[in-house]
């Protein structure tokens, strides 16, 4: 056991980094820097956190202020007396807070990218299970199937981030017959460490994130252009319109867009992508329309 | 003296964190000069493994620090089976009613074993809890819209494997399994103590639990770290062209469940990502593994049980989950 003078300097570290973490936590649910670390499901779960951290801490705080030194004891779960387990101990929780202010919050771009590997298609739809799909419809393919019906009337068919990934699953599910449709999406721009010399092609990508960025799956539409693409560096991000071409590469159907037009612009708010509980019902909301 | 050093740390490390945190504010592009394109991603990843897990590991002291001070020994014997097939029954269903993933799971069945859980009921829980439960059934489900037959198999095999694991479990293991330190922890009246701790018992009940917090998170956050530097520092593809034949496909999605260290909730969503490129059972030996046993849970069970148990358990975890996904996957999913 030890000295309770000890113990008590180990209760005011332990409350100090739990409150550190309390008041990190609340910074980046005021500052809007939370949707960066995790989905849009896990957030309500993350903004309660700083309520149980700042209780235990404060009760720690009082436990080593206040208490009477009899009472003061570690015979339950004893503190070590290395000086660098507790110093390393002490020192692991310290770091994500470190990082946490040090760094400056920043999405995923294209290193993560290329760690991560860049789908062509979308991941809420693998191509090669469709004809088993056409069999046996389930209830997500004739969600998607819906959603194509309301986006091929449009002149444009503008994939909102809102429902970014069943968009193009929608698409590539009907490749054929929105081959030529005009198309306008944004995302950042991403080149293949090995494509890196077409002039003419860039990824255009985003991340889909479910419940926090180490899950999050990069995936993106190849864009082709006619005229060389100079001067667009990796991370850009890019609202491209064109025109869909459905190609075959190395083997895998995937979806291309011929580029018209290319513009600039600045990195939107929310980077990152969520699957939607029901996309046909978020795009009636999102153009307008009464179900 | 050495006893007091982490004090003579602390004087020099706060300033040098607010020295630091100044420098950062008052020259930013000193911050953005520097290459940091990795470290950055390494930071996005770790903060986002460990705010994920946080909620879940504080539900998971705070009940097991409330069932330390207000459950007694007699209640939960009470409601726990005492033969041992509706037993494993009853703790596999278990995860049907505490959500919680498997970070939290650990300082709960801390306290339960502490509280005479018998050890099989105990591991059943910790192996069907992260899967079995409707969260992930529901995250499975979206991220394998086309391929239903993949949530079912996996709720099924997650099943069929804790249940035999705990049944092996049931026939071989007769010790404590705990450590030596918590299992003496207890009062040997199982009379709970420490509401003499300060006076008030709901302040006892957060001392426990910032104990508990301690106690689980340095193993969590050496595990979010390393998670972290993977996915920050390899390349998926690199890992994926270890494997490549049918056994060693199973073996490879097996290690890079056991690297990643994902939550059970999202780790499907990684899982259908490799769907072109590997069968549906080496995917489904991914999905029933990951949660039963990664890098995080592997140090978090180091610090409640004895290592003899865990390496028994892992040694059961890797042969039956093997076995098991194999079969399925040759006989149902075709590959």
């Amino acid at each position: 056991m030890n000295h309770p003078r000890i113990i008590r300097r180990h209760y005011l570290a332990r409350s100090l980094i739990l409150l550190g973490f309390a008041l990190f936590i609340a910074h980046l649910v005021r500052s809007g820097a939370l949707h960066y670390y995790i989905g849009p499901r896990m957030e309500p779960l993350i903004r309660f956190c700083p309520i149980p951290l700042a209780v235990m801490a404060v009760c720690l705080a009082y436990q080593a202020l206040f208490q009477r030194s009899a009472v003061l004891c570690d015979c339950e779960r004893p503190l070590s007396v290395s000086r660098w387990r507790n110093g390393t101990v002490y020192g692991l929780f310290l770091l994500p807070l470190l990082l946490g202010t040090l760094l400056p919050d920043q999405a995923l771009g294209s290193s993560a990218a290329a760690k991560k590997g860049m789908s062509l298609t979308s991941p809420l739809l693998a191509a090669e299970r469709l004809e088993e799909v056409f069999r046996a419809p389930d209830p997500y393919n004739s969600e998607f199937a819906e959603l194509a019906k309301r986006l091929y009337p449009q002149t444009i068919v503008e994939v909102k981030p809102e429902i970014f990934s069943e968009t193009i699953g929608a698409m590539e599910l009907f490749a054929e017959e929105f081959r030529g449709k005009r198309v306008k999406l944004s995302g950042f721009v991403y080149q293949e460490p090995s494509s890196q010399g077409k002039a003419n092609e860039l990824i255009l990508g985003r991340f889909l994130v479910l419940c926090c960025t180490a899950d999050s799956a990069p995936f993106g539409l190849v864009v082709t252009s006619d005229q060389p693409l100079v001067g667009i560096t990796q991370d850009t991000w890019l609202e491209v319109e064109g025109t869909i071409e459905p190609q075959t590469r190395q083997g895998q159907a995937i979806l291309t867009v011929k580029a018209e037009r290319i513009r600039e612009i600045t990195r939107p708010n929310t980077p990152y992508v969520y699957p939607s509980e029901d996309s046909v019902k978020a795009w009636n909301n999102l153009s307008g329309v009464e179900d | 003296m050495y006893k007091q050093a982490y004090t003579r740390v602390l004087p020099i490390l706060v300033p040098a964190a607010f020295a630091l945190a100044c420098l950062t504010v008052m020259y930013p592009s000193l911050i953005r000069a520097v290459p940091l394109d990795e470290l950055q991603t390494f930071k996005t990843s770790f903060l986002g493994i460990l705010l994920e897990a946080l909620p879940f590991v504080l539900v998971g002291a705070l009940l097991s620090s409330l069932l330390h001070l207000f459950v007694s020994e007699n209640t939960l014997r009470r409601f726990m089976p005492k033969h041992p097939v509706p037993g494993i029954l009853f703790a596999c269903v278990l995860g049907l009613i505490f959500p919680v993933c498997e970070c939290g799971m650990i300082p709960l069945i801390r306290r339960m074993i502490q509280k005479g859980m018998p050890v099989y009921i105990a591991v059943v829980f910790i192996l069907s809890g992260p899967i079995l439960n409707p969260v992930v059934f529901g995250a499975t489900y979206m991220a394998f819209r086309l391929y239903p037959e993949m949530v079912y198999a996996r709720m099924g095999l997650a099943f069929v494997v804790s249940a035999s694991i705990g049944l092996i479990i049931y026939l071989t293991w007769k010790d404590n399994p705990l450590k030596h330190a918590f299992a003496a922890g207890v009062d040997a009246e199982g009379e709970p103590h420490s509401p003499t701790h300060g006076g008030s018992k709901l302040a006892a009940v957060f001392v426990h639990a910032a104990d508990e917090v301690f106690e689980m998170g340095k193993y969590l956050l050496i595990g979010c770290i390393l998670t972290a530097g993977i996915q920050s520092f390899v390349a998926h593809e690199q890992l994926a062209s270890i494997g490549g034949g049918q056994v060693s496909s199973y073996l490879f999605m097996m290690g890079f469940a056991f690297l990643l260290s994902l939550c059970s909730t999202s780790d499907a969503f990684v899982a259908s990502a490799f769907l072109t490129t590997f069968s549906g059972g080496s995917l489904l030996a991914f999905l029933v593994f990951g949660p039963m046993l990664d890098f995080k849970n592997l140090l978090m069970l180091l610090s409640v049980f004895r290592t003899k148990f865990v390496l028994l358990l892992s040694f059961l975890i890797c042969t039956v989950v093997f076995t098991g996904a194999a079969l399925v996957g040759t006989l149902w999913l075709h590959p």
